[in-house]
């Protein structure tokens, strides 16, 4: 499943980013890296997602969300 | 001199530190050749002078931006004696990354662990010295906003700089071996082996390679200049059949060797995560609008009060100053020209600029909140959707919404933007976004010549402002921010913080000042042409250079629909948008005293009437369409020199307006002389 498919509170398992090597990188040094913990704190349907891992609160696109692979952990 | 560089991530507290080190012993300016700001200072310890690099803050080493290819590049190539790693500590997981990523460099390095009494009070225990041990470089724990904690942090840069410490990729490329996929590993020992025998500099090979595998273009095209073709199609070949697997082999890796340093040295009793009652709304679709709104105009409104005291202060001295000027002038036996010159444009400048400061001085006091608190990220988050349209990112609503306060002081607050193609672009914006003063012009004039079909006119700019967007987006939108560059929002939501008063009133001082000097000048360079050309002896207008000119020049203004009094009242525009109204007074009413009149931004009494008398109807809409997007005034203009530190980009933002508002007056009078 993709990242903006979690639902509110639900805690998850990065699998795989797709994309080219810039969103690559710019997810990975966010601190969004393969197998990290997350935690997703808001997810609305229509605003970007809030998502926390490595300490930090992150807002991702949608769009860009659908690009992110994950797995309910 | 020994250099530092500084390197960070966004939000770690560089800047801080930066300021606190260099204090007023600052230069910024740009990297040669290249359109992002470069910001060095200098300070002493004991003997020694030190130069602090504050390198553009990025979140790791590979280079996409403009930004991040000077803060790379610098690193890698060691051209900092040492380097200073600051990290977020009550971040400290996410913010070692930029450590792990630059492990493997073999510049000197020490590490600061900022903002430790944030971490202590999220429940964070960190051990700093166990933290020096594993990683064997000097590592210092400390709150760069704190300035009695700095004396640690120079008696850890000595042990740096003795120590020579560097770090390397050994324990990360363990890791990779130990932990990561086969192919993959095999693929990077191939990497590896191919190009064993280029020139590595001031990185080890391992470092090389795993930049080869997360695509990293700098390094891509670095190697494929030193190595043989056929190794370079094999190279090639391995890349394309990772794709992207080989940055993510290498991330993992990094964040791995991170908090394996971390396992034991700090633990955490952190509550369980939740977005607090005030993140809620503040992230709302609909209420953050609101909040980010209501707050920015409460923080501007507090900070105003401050700077409204000093304005008035300042007019109310100038009344004063003059007629002792006069006096003096008599009493010395000079020519009244004197004391015109001395009241005109030394002290009406000086007012003018003393009086803009003001909004200077509030716009960057309260971005400069925002940004400290954290709460600038909340903002750009709820309107990152409207402003990603025009490409630029959500941090730029704050500057262009308070444009319509001040445009020369919003300009200053580009600065929080994170690439200069953006505050570029942020700038040649704000341009036409009107400030208070130059709607009240412009409606001032509708109801002059069109009662009260006024407001129309409103409705109509406000249509224009947004189809100059769209045109400024069109024009300088894909140079200043290539497509490719552009990745959607994927954006750091910092912890919120109180405010370090100290830091932030010593920068904000200092950033006042810095444009004060540059505007002073710009204003009394105009000024004095203004009164120059405006002067005559007798005070008739008709015997001044403004009106020979104004009449040579005037078969060409035409085209615009513009006669001599109209264009030079536009220029006078140019000057302040209240002064276009004084130059009118006296180009129309050949008034005694031409420029007293533009430099206090007066409107003669009847001026309404007088024009009605003379001016045509198309002439008219000509005029109020120019002054729409004429210049907004010199202030704006002199804090735009100062921001893009760059004469070309002021001319061109110039040029520009100059030609959208002359071009608009071309359309509108036309069309209104075949129509009416």
């Amino acid at each position: 499943m993709c990242l903006s498919e979690m639902k509110e509170n639900q805690k998850g398992l990065i699998h795989k980013i797709n994309g080219d090597s810039r969103f690559v990188s710019r997810v990975v040094s966010m601190g969004l890296p393969p197998s990290s913990q997350f935690l997703v704190l808001q997810n609305d349907g229509r605003s970007p997602i809030l998502v926390y891992s490595h300490d930090t609160m992150i807002a991702i696109n949608r769009k860009e969300c659908s690009q992110i692979e994950v797995a309910i952990a | 001199m020994r250099t530092i560089a500084l390197l960070g991530q966004p939000n770690s507290g560089k800047s801080t530190l930066f300021n606190a080190l260099t204090g007023s012993h600052q230069h910024v300016g740009n990297w040669p050749g290249k359109t992002v700001e470069r910001a060095e200072g200098f300070f002493t310890q004991g003997e020694e002078l030190y130069r602090v690099v504050d390198l553009p803050g990025s979140y790791g080493l590979t280079a996409n931006s403009a930004e991040e290819v000077v803060t790379r590049t610098y690193i890698e190539h060691g051209y900092a004696d040492l380097v200073c790693i600051i990290v977020d500590a009550a971040q400290l997981e996410r913010s070692l990354y930029m450590l792990a990523d630059f492990a493997g460099v073999k510049s000197p390095v020490m590490l600061v662990l900022n903002m430790m009494d944030v971490a202590e009070q999220k429940g964070k225990k960190i051990d700093v010295e166990k933290i020096e041990k594993l990683l064997d470089i000097p590592v210092l724990g400390f709150t760069a906003s704190d300035l009695e904690g700095y004396p640690k942090f120079f008696e850890t840069l000595n042990r740096a700089i003795e120590k020579k410490a560097t770090i390397s990729s050994d324990k990360i490329r363990d890791i990779v071996e130990r932990e990561g996929d086969k192919a993959g590993v095999a693929n990077l020992k191939k990497l590896e082996n191919l190009i064993a025998n280029m020139k590595f500099g001031n990185r080890e090979k391992f470092w090389m390679a795993s930049k080869l595998l997360e695509n990293d273009s700098l390094v891509r095209s670095e190697v494929e200049t030193a190595v043989t073709p056929e190794h370079w199609n094999e190279i090639k070949e391995i890349l394309d059949s990772e794709g992207t697997d080989g940055g993510l082999l290498t991330g993992e890796a990094k964040y791995r060797f991170v908090s394996e340093v971390l396992q034991d040295a700090s633990s955490n009793d952190e509550k369980p995560v939740k977005l607090s009652r005030f993140d809620k709304i503040a992230t709302h679709r609909i209420w953050g609008k609101f909040v980010a709104f209501f707050i920015l105009v409460i923080t501007l409104a507090m900070s105003m009060m401050i700077a409204v005291p000093i304005i008035m202060g300042c007019f109310g001295l100038q009344s004063v100053a003059e007629p002792y000027v006069v006096k003096m002038c008599e009493s010395l036996g000079w020519w009244p020209s004197v004391a015109s010159f001395v009241n005109s444009v030394v002290i009406g400048g000086l007012a003018v600029t003393v009086a803009m400061m003001g909004f200077v001085f509030a716009i960057l006091v309260t971005f400069g909140l925002m940004e400290d608190t954290g709460y600038l990220a909340r903002s750009s988050y709820v309107f990152d959707s409207w402003l990603s349209r025009l490409g630029l990112h959500g941090k730029a609503f704050m500057p262009l919404v308070s444009g319509l306060a001040c445009t020369g002081g919003a300009v200053c607050g580009t600065r929080v933007l994170d690439t200069r193609g953006q505050r570029l672009f942020a700038m040649v914006l704000l341009w036409s976004i009107p400030c208070g003063s130059k709607v009240a012009v412009v409606l001032f004039l509708a109801s002059v010549f069109f009662g009260s079909a006024a407001p129309l006119f409103g409705l109509i700019y406000v249509a224009l402002i947004f189809a100059s967007f769209w045109l400024s987006s069109k024009l300088f939108g894909n140079k200043l921010m290539p497509v490719k560059e552009r990745v959607g929002m994927i954006m750091e939501l910092p912890p919120y913080h109180k405010p370090h008063w100290k830091i932030l009133m010593k920068t904000v001082a200092r950033n006042v000042w810095a444009v004060f000097k540059k505007a002073i000048l710009v204003i009394w360079v105009v000024s004095f042409i203004f009164w120059l050309v405006s002067y005559s002896k007798d005070g008739n207008v008709e015997h001044s250079v403004l009106y020979t000119i104004g009449n040579a020049i005037e078969p060409f203004t035409q085209i615009f629909g513009m006669r001599w009094q109209l264009f030079i009242s536009y220029l006078g525009g140019v000057f302040s948008k209240e002064a276009s109204l004084g130059v009118m007074s006296v180009v129309f009413a050949s008034t005694n005293d031409a420029f007293s009149l533009v430099s206090r931004n007066a409107a003669g009494a009847n001026l309404g009437e007088m024009m009605r008398a003379v001016v045509s109807l198309p002439e008219a809409l000509a005029f109020i369409f120019a002054s729409m997007f004429n210049i907004p005034c010199v202030l704006a203009m002199g804090t735009t020199y100062r921001e893009t530190h760059s004469l070309k980009w002021l001319l061109t933002i110039t040029g520009y307006y100059f030609a959208i508002s002359l071009g608009l007056a071309f359309i509108v009078y036309h069309i209104a002389l075949w129509l009416l």
